[in-house]
């Protein structure tokens, strides 16, 4: 059994459920204290010891599934299907065997232990002598479902199916003619379905095999691999996927501030100012005075284009900047695509969902039109340049496709004059700035910062760097 | 301690607690392989309530650590009691003369007071605070460390050493082992990732919503004075506002609270402005009443079409 749980630790790794050593070895103590008669129970006692990240355990059910309930329910399906087929109830089944059994009996000792446990209908010895073939010929070790076949014979060879035959046909043979007893007749056709299903129970194990290789073949750990992947190829079971990890990421950055406020909380000792307030004391130091830090508040304005090109990615920085706007009261964000619309108050009052879509569905500036981003650069120098003072980081996320209007980069060197920093995010590939209609390069001239920001690991990094330290 | 997993089932079931074969396994497992527990799920899926009922079912003192941000070692673990030292040691002032009469010179003196200092540092004087009252109780309890997701990532650490080793070190006093091995459970929120140190020690429970039969048990068990047909009704709603996207999914413990203020109330069955007027036991935030509500009075037309058509009280249903 240790075996067979260590494999399984073995295969939940392969499909990305960290299982360390010393939870295989609470997994081994757990099945031992409880067994393995109540599936229910060993199955508890393997999910505790063995997965402890909830999103692990969809795969866990699966794997359990398939690994466990592997060969001893294929050989007694395989029993049920020979009871039906000679259409008998479980007692008369019951019956018959006892007499297959007294029959083998009289036959001496001559025939093979593989033989007598499967006509005495013994699955658990069947399946240790199956499992001990299996282990025998390797058939972890089989990798593609073309090789089912070949594996199948080697299983059949390795339990001994040719001698298995040949005992067969001798039984047969020593049975009575047909003719005179209705008992033999029977008898006959049981050997006979017996030789059948044990090659069902062969071929079926074998293909549960090659299952359970796939599962293993199959996406490991899923969030990692989204990680890495552009905004823009994204499936909507990923985008429900990303919208998780942006969350995630959220309640990550909030955690960090806290643990960051609390060390910046207390200064260095302050050796001037507490002599000077102990003066009074004869310079004895009673009370202590530390540099105080000023808190440093992120503000921030966020200049986020909405246009159709980079819907996916502005949807995830919208989403960020509503977690932001939730943990700073001073952030503030604005969409545009030709015009330029500030979504703050809508963020402010509206749940994420709400305030999202009210965002991108046209309410607060025509989403339809083709990106100017010049002209949302002057309109926004116009009206809100007073949201910018020296202690603000500009966000600016957009591919800088202009369309070829006039780019009006003097804009940003306004900003750029006022603002502590300012950062463009753009979320199309390096390689593409410049290209055709993309003023990048000349907009990042004024730029502090230009990350490119297609996948959320980026994300990530440009986020670390925005907390203040 | 429990001698078999139908045991930890029928005990849990006698503390009014409906344990599922997972959970009682699991409570199984970490009495005998004594390991801790880490219990998680959402709010209200009765994480607290296990470990209370763990606790009643052997008969063990319960003994609650509630974790914050800024928990520290002083408020978990131990603390000197100042106080209290100061206190005595200005009413034996002067029988601090006394030791000290014989002495020659200062040396002599802090040599004198340093050899009767562990007066001062004895266990009389440490304010056992949770963690400490757990691992030197003469006779086994159950320690609850609830919502360890708040503390600090810095605490977590301590705790898995104190986890590990059951000892505690008190600099001036020693080493103090645990008399007896704690139940220890712990429960989470999901606030923050655990740590995977602290998970590869614990057992690990994930307790998720009860499907409609159990919260039906579970509400008869809880709540017997209600109603049949009130308890179906208001099951099958909850029920169904779990599936809608809500700020803060409605947990078994709201369930019970709203059939206890409508039973309260003499209903019977749901009627739509009673509801109304009572929504705010089970959803708790105001975007949430109102998609509560939107859902509510889907659920009823569904429920009135299915009900025996009845006189002229329910014309009122849908105002």
């Amino acid at each position: 059994m240790d075996d067979k749980l260590i494999e399984f630790a073995n295969l939940m790794r392969d499909n990305g459920v960290r299982v360390s050593t010393a939870e295989t070895l609470d997994a081994v103590a757990a099945a031992a204290l409880i067994g393995f008669r109540d599936r229910d129970s060993f199955r508890a006692a393997l999910r505790s010891t063995m997965v402890k990240r909830s999103r692990d355990l969809p795969a866990f059910e699966q794997l359990f599934e398939i690994y466990f309930s592997g060969l001893g329910e294929i050989i007694k399906q395989a029993g049920e299907a020979v009871r039906n087929e000679m259409a008998m109830t479980e007692r008369e089944f019951q019956e018959f065997i006892e007499q297959v059994e007294k029959f083998l009996k009289e036959q001496g000792n001559e025939l093979s232990d593989l033989a007598r446990r499967l006509l005495e209908n013994n699955s658990g010895e069947l399946q240790r002598m199956i499992a001990a073939a299996a282990r025998e010929i390797q058939l972890n070790r089989m990798e593609r479902s073309l090789e089912q076949n070949h594996f199948a014979q080697a299983l059949a060879r390795a339990l001994g199916l040719d001698r298995l035959q040949g005992e067969m046909r001798s039984l047969h043979d020593r049975l009575p003619p047909q003719e005179d007893d209705l008992a033999s007749a029977r008898m006959k056709e049981y050997f006979e379905r017996r030789m059948k299903a044990l090659d069902d129970i062969i071929r079926r194990y074998v293909r549960m095999q090659g299952e359970q290789r796939e599962v293993r073949a199959r996406a490991s750990s899923q969030l990692d691999q989204v990680g890495d992947k552009s905004f823009f190829f994204l499936s909507q079971e990923e985008l429900d996927r990303m919208n998780q990890a942006v969350t995630q990421l959220a309640q990550r950055l909030k955690s960090i501030v806290a643990v960051r406020r609390r060390h910046a909380r207390r200064g260095r000792f302050d050796i001037k100012r507490t002599l000077r307030h102990n003066l009074q004391n004869g310079g004895v130091p009673f009370d202590l005075h530390f540099d105080r830090r000023r808190k440093d508040k992120p503000q921030v304005v966020m200049l986020c284009d909405v246009s159709d090109s980079v819907r996916n990615a502005s949807r995830f920085m919208l989403q960020f900047v509503y977690s932001l706007q939730e943990l700073y009261s001073r952030v503030r964000s604005f969409v545009f695509v030709a015009e330029i619309g500030e979504v703050t108050p809508l963020f402010r009052d509206r749940d994420l969902k709400e305030a999202l879509d009210a965002a991108l569905s046209g309410d607060i500036i025509n989403v339809y039109s083709h990106s100017n981003f010049g002209s949302a650069f002057r309109a926004f120098a116009h009206e809100h340049l007073g949201a910018i003072n020296r202690r603000t980081t500009v966000i600016i996320l957009g591919d800088a496709r202009n369309n070829y209007n006039l780019p009006h980069d003097w804009c940003l060197r306004e900003i750029r004059q006022r603002a502590q920093r300012l950062i463009w995010l753009n979320p199309e590939s390096r390689g593409t700035w410049g290209f055709g209609d993309s003023e990048m390069e000349r907009y990042a001239v004024h730029c502090d910062t230009v990350e490119e920001c297609r996948n959320l690991n980026q994300l990530y990094r440009v986020i670390d760097r925005l907390v203040p330290r | 301690m429990f001698s078999s997993i139908e045991d930890v089932s029928d005990r849990f079931a006698e503390q009014k607690y409906i344990a599922s074969r997972r959970i009682a396994t699991v409570i199984y497992l970490a009495s005998r392989l004594m390991k801790p527990i880490l219990v998680e799920g959402a709010a209200g899926v009765g994480k607290t309530e296990l470990a209370k009922v763990l606790a009643a079912a052997l008969d063990y003192e319960l003994i609650r650590l509630q974790c914050y941000e800024g928990l520290d070692e002083s408020k978990a673990l131990y603390e000197w009691e100042y106080a209290k030292q100061l206190l005595y040691s200005q009413i034996l002032k002067d029988k601090i003369g006394e030791v000290l009469s014989g002495s020659r010179g200062l040396a002599e003196a802090v040599d004198q007071i340093a050899r009767e200092d562990n007066v001062f540092f004895s266990e009389r004087f440490i304010l056992p605070r949770p963690l400490l009252r757990a691992i030197t109780s003469e006779r086994p309890v159950v320690l609850l460390v609830d919502e360890i997701d708040k503390a600090d990532a810095e605490f977590e650490a301590f705790l898995l050493e104190l986890l590990s080793d059951f000892q505690v070190t008190v600099p001036e006093i020693g080493t103090l082992r645990a008399r007896s091995i704690p139940l220890v459970v712990l429960t989470s929120n999901n606030a923050r990732e655990m740590s995977d140190a602290l998970k590869r020690r614990c057992l690990h429970l994930y307790i998720d919503f009860p499907d409609h039969a159990q919260e039906l048990a579970i509400v008869k068990l809880k709540a017997p004075e209600a109603s049949h047909s009130l308890a179906e009704e208001v099951v099958t709603m909850v029920q169904s506002l779990r599936k809608i996207d809500l700020k803060k999914t409605p947990g078994i413990s709201e369930t019970i609270d709203w059939i206890k203020a409508l039973t309260l109330l003499n209903l019977d069955t749901l009627e739509h402005q009673l509801v109304n007027d009572t929504l705010d036991t089970i959803v708790k935030y105001e975007a949430d009443i109102r998609k509560a509500q939107e859902e509510l009075k889907n659920h009823l037309r569904d429920l009135r079409s299915r009900r025996p058509p009845a006189s002229g009280e329910d014309k009122d249903l849908l105002n």
